[in-house]
């Protein structure tokens, strides 16, 4: 076998490829070959590095370190065009189509068919009947785009590559967003494309269509290949095993179990939020700690940003200590006691232009005023004892946050909820791009505060830290809860089993 | 390939003056932005002056002085306000249009009823009612704040012409003069006025937490509201002191001239704006001072009063105004990038 893959030059060769992330390393020296015109599976846990292998090879993130040849020609990607000149293009999650034009417009969006100074519409549509016959994608060229489901979207996407003369198509998730009736027959489009000589790279979460479509899959773990081999012998289980499998790097603050007759803070009683969060009813008692695990897209954030009142759920009872709370009001949960770490503390936390200072007390600013004029000084000494807690290092209170890392900003955001011991703690992936050392500070600061009598309530897709710190697991899929374990008596690889459900039960596409 | 040790360090001490490098910004996690960058406007601003009072010798005059100071006062009565609205994440077009037209509506009130209490009021509250009506549109109707007030201005300007009946209106009693002839220390009360319009705002920002929570809501609403925030309340509050100030530098402008009359000129918020850009402030929200504009407001004047000394034909004066105010906003997004 391994003469034969020697002799054929792979369409793309990754060699070492390395990518940082501020301290985080997203990818460590993976090595990967796809043969041409097969389909090329990419699986790994949340976070694995397969969504930024994707984009390295589109040319979307540039590697810190290694090389890539497609058909031998050794290359270098500085931008998405790049790679397209090479004829790699890559659909991802989130669709780049301009919503407010037709299927042919966004098709031939930048590579219009010209006469003149003028765009010739009927040469384009001849074009692309051609290119619907061969493919056999059939979405109405007239049609607008934001009249179209998400799968025909997907769809226009694919022509739009095809159009580019991408001859090695990467899909990011194609069918996190879809039914199963449509994922199914877009991975049977997967299918036909490589029939027809198309290269495609498929990165997904999906493990029993990866095995139907893929000739070859390669798993990653932490940000490593650990394997890369075809999917004839594969199941289910033996990828999770591949992607799970793994020595214990962290240490964690030893878990106490909150006494047996603590009482319920939290209360949330069948929330549900549009299609992403379907029924939802759970519990924290004061000094515990549950942690939410799931597929990135199960609904997750969702469970705690309805909680928290960021988004109104639309049905549904949330209740702090036995009281009804006003749901989608985030200054009614502060006022209950709730905090509130949200999973991008760019977006949703912090004012980045403003000062360390600014950002801690702004929750907390009555604490701090008369008559709504505030003692600066009583604040900047509350602010210097909530930092000095979670070893915020900031040149001073006055430095502003944009200038800090990743690590401090969190620990900032963290700071700001110390302020008055929270009632309630909920965290949206609490140690999200934040190095080691901050990120053992800040378990330090949940399970502290659990002791002190708050009760924590955590998503993380870090599965160490879930069964690490949790004395609780709620495991998610698909807008529901699906299965809780006992903290003290868990492994990853079961929460993991759970959450990717081993009993995968998409339809796969007809062979 | 010089191997002189001179031109050349050796490599070992180039290594450690690597090291030390890596060092000592490692101990300086952040650089703090530089007192030099941080007030340039101020230096700026003084630099002028300092230039101009040597250079020109009409200009270190005390009437020229206070005459730019008078001139400057609905500038920094209605700017004062736009940076917190702007700071805010907002924008108020109008202001033009309220200080037209509440003045007109003073005059009436004062040529019904003699009242000159009465006939303030009535101008500053409407100011504010008008300025109300901006920022609920702006936050509750979620329309660009830009365009909103852009569309209430015509309809501003539209009340003035309504209100005086499209005639000059004049002061019938001599309250309105006396005030505005009032002089302490040599400076006339508009003058007075601006100040402490500039004072108060600038401590409300600086020193409430109302004044932080604009700062929080311009800065970043999502994340400021997930703090528990009122952004909605916050903006719309912001607008309506806009609409009281600016009613206030009308009423203010035409007790001086103890005439009013509509019009559709947007010129005054136009020099707001500018005076707003050129201290430093930043358009998109979240930054800026009310301390800035008020440098960006002199500054503008000192060129301008400076020009007009030296003699620059008022065509070339209008071209190098422009220049300097693209120039400010240059430099500024260009700061802003690095950090």
């Amino acid at each position: 076998m391994r003469p034969v893959t020697e002799l054929v030059v792979p369409h793309v060769r990754l060699r070492s490829i390395t990518k940082r992330f501020g301290p985080t390393l997203a990818l460590d020296r993976v090595d990967l070959d796809i043969v041409s015109g097969s389909v090329h599976g990419l699986v790994g846990e949340n976070g694995a590095g397969k969504s930024t292998l994707g984009k390295v090879l589109a040319g979307v993130v540039m590697p810190t370190s290694g090389s890539i040849a497609v058909c031998g020609e050794p290359v270098v990607f500085r931008s998405p065009r790049q790679a397209l000149a090479s004829g790699i293009a890559m659909i991802s999650q989130e669709l780049s189509l301009v919503p407010g034009r037709t299927v042919l417009d966004n098709v031939y969006l930048g590579v219009e068919h010209t006469v003149g100074p003028f765009v010739s519409r009927a040469s384009m549509r001849r074009s692309y009947g051609a290119l619907a016959e061969r493919t056999g994608i059939i979405v109405d060229p007239d049609a607008f785009v934001h009249s179209l489901s998400v799968a025909e979207q997907q769809l226009v996407e694919i022509l739009r590559a095809l159009v580019r003369d991408a001859r090695l198509i990467v899909f990011d998730e194609p069918t996190a967003r879809l039914s199963s009736n449509a994922s199914a027959n877009l991975l049977g489009v997967v299918k036909d494309l490589a029939t027809s000589g198309t290269t495609v790279l498929l990165v997904s979460h999906f493990l029993q269509p990866v095995l139907d479509v893929c000739d070859t899959v390669t798993v990653l773990r932490d940000g490593a290949l650990v394997r890369t081999s075809p999917t004839t012998g594969d199941t289910v289980a033996t990828l999770l095993q591949s992607m799970i499998a793994r020595t214990l790097t962290q240490s964690f603050p030893t878990k106490t179990r909150p006494p047996a007759d603590a009482p319920r803070r939290l209360e949330v009683c069948a929330l549900s939020q549009g299609s992403t969060l379907d029924n939802v009813s759970l519990h924290v008692r004061t000094g515990e700690i549950v942690a939410v695990a799931g597929l990135v897209g199960a609904g997750r954030s969702t469970l705690l940003r309805s909680i928290f009142g960021a988004v109104t759920p639309s049905a549904g009872r949330v209740l702090i200590d036995g009281q009804d709370l006003k749901l989608g009001r985030p200054n009614a949960s502060i006022d209950a006691g709730m905090a509130f770490i949200p999973e991008s503390r760019r977006d949703d936390g912090l004012i980045m232009m403003r000062s360390v200072r600014e950002n801690t007390a702004l929750p907390h600013l009555d604490r701090f005023s008369v008559a709504g004029v505030l003692d600066q000084r009583e604040e900047r000494m509350s602010v210097r004892g909530s930092i000095d807690r979670t070893g915020v290092r900031a040149a001073s209170v006055e430095t502003s946050v944009d200038l800090l890392s990743g690590g401090n900003q969190q620990k900032v955001m963290f700071s700001r909820w110390l302020a008055e011991n929270p009632r309630m703690l909920i965290a949206d992936e609490p140690t999200r791009g934040v190095d080691p050392g901050a990120k053992n500070t800040i378990h330090n600061i949940i399970v502290e505060l659990a002791l002190h009598g708050s009760a924590v309530l955590f998503v993380s897709s870090d599965l160490e830290e879930v069964i690490g710190l949790a004395h609780r697991v709620l495991v998610m899929r698909e807008g529901r809860l699906v299965a809780e374990f006992d903290g003290f008596d868990t492994s990853d690889l079961e929460v993991a089993r759970a959450a990717f459900g081993s009993d995968q039960c998409r339809p796969s596409p007809k062979l | 390939m010089t191997d002189d040790p001179r031109t050349d360090p050796p490599p070992s001490q180039n290594d450690a003056s690597r090291a030390e490098g890596v060092a000592v910004s490692r101990r300086r996690v952040e650089p703090s932005r530089g007192v030099l960058s941080h007030y340039g406007i101020a230096f700026v601003t003084a630099a002028l002056f300092v230039v101009l009072a040597i250079s020109s010798r009409p200009f270190f005059t005390t009437m020229n002085l206070i005459n730019v100071v008078d001139q400057q006062s609905t500038v920094l009565i209605v700017g004062a306000a736009a940076t917190l609205i702007i700071i805010g994440g907002g924008f108020d077009l109008s202001s033009s249009a309220v200080y037209v037209t509440c003045p007109l509506v003073m005059f009436r009130i004062e040529n019904a009823t003699g009242n000159i209490v009465l006939s303030l009021a009535a101008a500053l509250l409407l100011g504010a009612a008008i300025g109300l009506a901006n920022g609920l549109v702006a936050t509750i109707g979620k329309v660009s704040s830009f365009i909103s007030t852009l569309a209430s201005s015509f309809m501003i300007y539209g009340l003035g012409y309504i209100v005086s009946k499209q005639s000059i209106l004049r002061a019938k009693g001599t309250g309105l003069r006396t005030i505005a002839r009032t002089r302490i220390l040599g400076i006339p009360s508009s003058g007075w006025i601006a100040v402490v319009v500039v004072l108060v705002f600038a401590m409300v920002l600086s020193f409430t937490k109302f004044g932080r929570h604009v700062y929080a809501a311009g800065g970043n609403p999502q994340a400021a509201r997930l703090a528990g925030v009122n952004v909605t309340f916050v903006r719309t509050i912001t607008f309506a002191l806009g609409g009281l100030a600016a009613a206030l530098a009308g009423a203010v402008s035409s007790a001086r001239s103890l005439t009013a009359q509509p019009s559709d000129d947007f010129s005054l918020v136009f020099a707001v704006i500018a005076a707003v850009v050129v201290g430093g402030t930043s358009i998109t929200g979240g930054e800026g001072a009310v301390w800035r504009t008020v440098c960006g407001a002199f500054f503008i004047a000192f060129l301008v009063n400076g020009l007009n000394l030296i003699g620059v034909d008022p065509v070339y004066q209008r071209i190098i105004q422009g220049a300097v105010i693209l120039g400010a906003v240059l430099i500024d997004g260009r700061s802003r990038r690095r950090s």
